[in-house]
Parts: structure tokens; sequence; C-alpha cells
């Protein structure tokens, strides 16, 4: 299953997802896994996409970090193609933040951006291989969308991307929260999809 | 009148065809007055607000006379008033006059839905 969490910066969407993931293990322990899944030895993983380039970002690493500590998780690092990660057996899988994912995916390094088509089908295969690879799948992305603030055009570009990429994703989700300062307001259900 | 709302690229207008297949749409980019009131649609509601607004036109009574004049309308608008108070002065205006049109327009509509990642939620009727 496939959970997609969004929000604003500061909304309490990863705390809110690390939660969720964890209540999710214990309640619906999947069998995919036999005996060893059972007794909880596998993982949860965690794929981090944010890349630690300066100050800011090594502090908002460590906040994540401390927010995780002693949940079980076992970090993976990984910033563009997840299509070809090598997944461990695992529990469960958090991946944060599908924003970080599309800029690192969108921009090259001199600044000059790739194709859109192209860029939003790789993130989506990336995230169609890990949903294969484990029975509970959260995502959790960021809402960029709901204000005007003289953004350049390449800005603009990468807002339509990360809405796009959005969208495919919700479309996938089994689940859709948006988190609003620590509230989970359901957006789409189990219950729905099963229509 | 129906009130459809939600962030930029958010799938707004494709939840709204869904919704509504039967009606045609003029789109607040490049339609003129007259067309707010015999429309079934319109969509980019904002770039309407905005374009008038940059004529020095006044929008003041504009959610008035939409709902008097085409009650059954469906009208599409981004939400643009969630983030930092933009320092271009025309900006600020045009992004506060947008949430105050809007305020009144959900007042005045039977539905109200807003839509994230493609999904629409009815928060109003």
């Amino acid at each position: 299953m496939i959970h997609m969490v969004t929000g604003g910066s500061g909304s309490g969407k990863s705390a809110y997802a690390e939660d969720w993931l964890l209540k999710r293990q214990k309640e619906n322990p999947c069998t995919q896994y036999g005996k060893e899944y059972k007794e909880n030895k596998l993982p949860l993983l965690y794929i981090a996409t944010m890349i630690p380039y300066g100050e800011e970002a090594k502090k908002k690493i460590e906040r994540h970090h401390q927010l995780r500590a002693g949940k079980g998780f076992s970090t993976i690092e990984r910033y563009t193609d997840l299509k070809g990660l090598e997944i461990p057996a695992n529990s469960g899988i958090l991946l944060e933040c599908v924003s970080n994912l599309a800029a690192n995916e969108f921009y090259c390094e001199d600044g000059t951006m790739k194709e859109r088509k192209e860029t939003l089908d790789r993130i989506i295969e990336g995230i169609q291989h890990l949903s294969r690879e484990t029975c509970c799948f959260t995502i959790v992305t960021n809402e960029v969308h709901s204000d005007i603030n003289g953004y350049s055009p390449e800005t603009e570009k990468y807002r339509e991307l990360l809405g796009m990429v959005n969208q495919r994703i919700a479309e996938l989700a089994d689940r859709v929260t948006e988190v609003v300062y620590g509230i989970p307001v359901c957006i789409k259900s189990d219950e729905q999809s099963m229509e | 009148m129906v009130l459809i709302i939600g962030g930029a690229y958010q799938g707004k207008l494709r939840y709204a065809r869904k919704e509504y297949p039967e009606i045609g749409w003029v789109d607040g980019r490049e339609c003129g007055e007259e067309d707010l009131y015999v429309c079934q649609g319109i969509h980019h509601f904002h770039a309407y607000i905005e374009r008038m607004m940059r004529e020095g036109r006044c929008v003041d009574d504009l959610a008035g006379r939409i709902s008097l004049r085409n009650p059954e309308v469906v009208i599409i608008s981004d939400e643009i008033g969630y983030g930092i108070v933009p320092v271009d002065p025309f900006e600020r205006e045009y992004r506060e006059m947008t949430g105050r049109i809007c305020t009144e327009l959900a007042a005045d509509a039977k539905k109200v839905c807003r839509v994230v990642c493609g999904i629409g939620t009815v928060i109003k009727g």
C-alpha cells in the first residue's frame, strides 16, 4: 500500500508520516517475508533525498535524524535515480522528500533544467520501483503551490513539475493525507480507492 | 454557483471537467468581462482578476456582479495567499484582492471544492 503525506513546511508531516508507518507496521504486519518479519527483525527503511549541501541543509538533516532516533529506521541516502536503487528486505519504506527528489532530478549541476516529461516519468518509475519492494510505502511530499511571490520562470517550472509529480503519486496512492499544523486531514482513503 | 479552488498545478481543471463534463469553459487569462456573465465555467479566474487590476479597472464588486448575473457558473481559481507577503506592491494588492473576491464567491456558492494533488474535497455544500 502507498500512503502519500503532503503539507506545508513545518506542518509536522514528517513526524506524522513516521508515526503512521510505525503504527501501521505494528497493527498490520504483512506476511510477505514470513516468520522473520513477524518477529519484527526487518528494518523500516528511510530513504533520504536531501543533498547535505551547506549548514542549513545539515541542520535540517540532523533535526530529522533526531526525530527518527530510536524508531528503528535504517537510513539510505539517495538523491536521484530511485529506479536503480537496490532495496534490502524491509517491513516498510519512508521516502522523504519528493520536493528534494524532484529538484535533484530536474536541475543539472550547471543550473540548467532537464526535459520535464522525462523527469516526471523518471521520478514516477522510481516510486513504482520502491512500491514493488515493500508492503507499506509512505511518501512525504511538500505543498509549495498556494502562493505567489514573483517566482522566476525556472522556479515556476519546478513548481509545475512538482505539482504534476504529486498528482501522479496521489493517483497511485491508496491513501493521501494533508497535514495541517500537525492535524492529519484525509484527502483520499483506502475505502475510496476500493470503489 | 460552484467554486473550485486549490494551489497552482493541482489538476483543478481536470477535476472540474470530470465533475462537469457537459459544460464549456472560458479562460481567465484571455476572456472579456461579458464572458463572465454568460459562460458556463471559467478557469484561471485569479488571472482574470490580475489582468483587470493591471489595467487599472475596478474589481471591488466583481463577486457580487457574477453572483447576480451568472448564478449557475462554475469558477476555478488558484489559492495564492498562503505564502510570505510579496515584496512587490502590486502582487500584495492582487493577492489580497483575490482572497477577498474568492471569499465572497465562496459565501454565495452552493458548493466549494478544494483540489489537492488532483483529488477534490468538498468543503462546503
